[in-house]
């Protein structure tokens, strides 16, 4: 069993109704059927995922991310495709299937609101059916790791949104799942504790061989953890590959970062490329990646510099300038 | 089983955390209890056939009927569907329907604790003339009722939340309309159902909302022919069955269509 998941030609459509615009709609809309749209949230996707794997998921807010995640989680029945988690279909929910996924989700509530903590947690071992060895365990690691270690006796409607979130993780993650679909892990949390958590991540992939699948608009979280990124917008699949490949494939501009020795009247360099930040000594220019040698033998030409560099653009730019292309 | 009991415990111990909010509920149901009893007290039972003493029986009765079949908490779950929040419930690695059920068991055992205690009081205070059950085979027939009546309310509550799944913004109002008016009022949760012209109450039987609270307390009286109990029983077994295999296909039927809302 190599491949844990299996998505294949996968998609789903919403019936969204149109919301009343005026208040006579209102009115009109308790006679009639409301006006329906079809919302397709995830068009024909692909991928498979093999075990041990921790892949990014990423893509802009709507892209389809999350409906991804509840279907493989069985929570969202597919309009059609297929999909296999650990040989499983997820949809039934069998207990089996369910003791080894976890789904993460930022807004998600599972904690018991009135009751200390802790009695969620034990909640989880019975429900789980943890052995005492293994829920002492897993919670003295997960409480250190996180740092709510005072915490675990109050009440959970007295925590703060932070202190929820890391207790809300605790109890995801204490049944040692196998496959973890991580919706946005870090929202929520504080600096210190975001990269605990990334360590953490990065560790129980490593030692629990777990599949992991992670969304995030946080870049340290994908440039720290996820060699292999899998791409989507408005539903489809736009790349799957390494991280750093997102740019040779989608990057049409390089960077070209120069060192000058002294000021120079910069609207003369509008010629060869685009300036991205000037601060004597330091220029920053794109320049059509097709030009890129032409464009730096001119720059050595022209103007005093002491050091050259081509780079590519960082990651985050790269994205960024895919999807805000993609919106119009 | 295990899974189940740590749903029982961690629900008693969620029970005891709104007290004031279940006291004031135990306070709504003393009052309708004592709205049906002042109503029976002015009228002539006689006419309805009824006497005195099975007509304050019936009272007393509905006290502890009604905390055994009406109690739940499973009405909350049409919310859950149309916030979306019942996707915590489906990814935990529990049957849902067998969750509910032991969820809803400490519910009953501390209403029903609470209503023993207040026909203990009543009793003290209105000194009615009861009518005690002592065959042991009638009382068995009432323990059945009981259990055929829970199985239908439960099977009716989740008809009503599974509503929905298809029509979100509806959330309370197929619940209003089902616990309210059909299962108070049809039920003889108001007024023995016998009171109705024969043909209307023989209609009512046909139904499977008689079986909920009249049934069961006419079983425990005992005022009818054995025949006519069995049937009651049978009948309301089918009901049972029916509603719990119908609610289960429109309970399955409302997952595919389930949107998770909410993120």
């Amino acid at each position: 069993m190599d491949k844990v998941i299996v998505v294949d030609h996968l998609s789903k459509n919403f019936f969204v109704n149109e919301g009343n615009r005026s208040i006579k709609q209102a009115i009109s809309s308790i006679f009639s059927k409301p006006q329906q749209k079809v919302v397709k949230a995830v068009k024909n996707l692909s991928f498979t995922i093999q075990k041990g794997e921790l892949v990014g998921f990423i893509g802009p807010n709507g892209a389809g991310k999350t409906t991804t995640m509840k279907m493989l989680s069985g929570l969202l029945y597919p309009t059609s495709g297929f999909i296999s988690v650990l040989d499983f279909d997820p949809f039934l929910k069998t207990p089996e299937y369910l003791k080894q996924i976890s789904l993460v989700m930022g807004q998600k509530n599972q904690l018991w609101w009135d009751l200390p903590v802790i009695k969620s947690f034990e909640f989880s071992k019975a429900i789980y059916e943890i052995n005492d060895k293994d829920y002492k365990k897993n919670l003295d690691e997960l409480v250190s790791l996180l740092g709510v270690s005072g915490l675990l006796y109050t009440q959970v409607r007295k925590l703060s949104l932070g202190q929820r979130m890391k207790m809300e993780l605790i109890a995801s993650l204490i049944y040692k799942p196998k496959v973890l679909f991580l919706d946005e892990p870090t929202i929520g949390l504080d600096l210190v504790a975001q990269q605990n958590l990334r360590d953490f991540i990065y560790e129980y992939n490593k030692k629990n061989e777990a599949t992991i699948l992670l969304t995030s608009h946080n870049m340290s979280d994908l440039s720290d953890l996820c060699r292999r990124v899998i791409m989507i917008n408005e539903g489809e699949l736009m790349f799957d590959g390494a991280l750093d490949d997102i740019t040779h494939k989608f990057a049409q501009d390089k960077v070209i970062k120069i060192t000058l020795s002294e000021e120079i009247d910069t609207k003369s360099i509008v010629d060869i490329g685009v300036i991205k930040k000037y601060a004597f000594p330091y220029c920053y220019i794109t320049v059509p990646r097709s030009t890129v040698a032409f464009a730096a033998a001119e720059l050595l030409q022209k103007y005093p510099i002491i050091d050259l560099n081509i780079e590519e653009l960082p990651v985050e730019d790269v994205i960024r300038t895919i999807f805000s292309a993609k919106k119009v | 089983m295990d899974k189940y009991f740590s749903v029982f415990k961690i629900s008693l111990a969620q029970e005891f955390v709104y007290k004031l909010n279940f006291i004031m509920w135990r306070l709504r149901n003393i009052i309708q209890i004592l709205v049906f009893f002042f109503l029976w007290n002015s009228i002539d039972p006689t006419y309805f056939g009824y006497t005195q003493s099975s007509i304050m029986s019936y009272v007393f009765l509905l006290i502890l009927i009604r905390s055994i079949v009406l109690s739940t908490k499973s009405t909350d779950v049409s919310g859950f569907v149309s916030s979306g929040d019942l996707s915590n419930y489906l990814l935990k690695p529990v049957g849902f329907f067998k969750y509910l059920l032991s969820r809803d068991i400490p519910t009953k055992i501390i209403n029903i604790t609470f209503s023993l205690f207040e026909i203990s009081v009543l009793y003290l205070i209105l000194k009615p003339n009861l009518f005690i059950q002592t065959d042991l085979f009638q009382i068995l027939l009432f323990i059945l009722s009981l259990i055929i009546a829970g199985f239908i309310y439960f099977s009716i509550i989740m008809l009503s939340n599974s509503a929905p799944f298809w029509v979100p913004d509806i959330g309370w109002g197929v619940q209003f309309l089902v616990t309210i008016i059909f299962v108070e009022f049809l039920s003889g949760a108001f007024f023995p159902l016998d009171v109705f012209p024969k043909p209307l109450f023989e209609f009512l039987k046909l139904t499977p909302f008689p079986y909920l609270i009249f049934v069961p307390i006419q079983t425990y009286l005992g005022g009818v022919s054995t025949v006519e109990t069995f049937k009651n029983i049978i009948i309301g077994g089918l009901w049972a069955i029916i509603l719990w295999i119908v609610m289960n296909k429109v309970w399955k039927k409302g997952l595919k269509v389930y949107e998770a809302v909410g993120r």
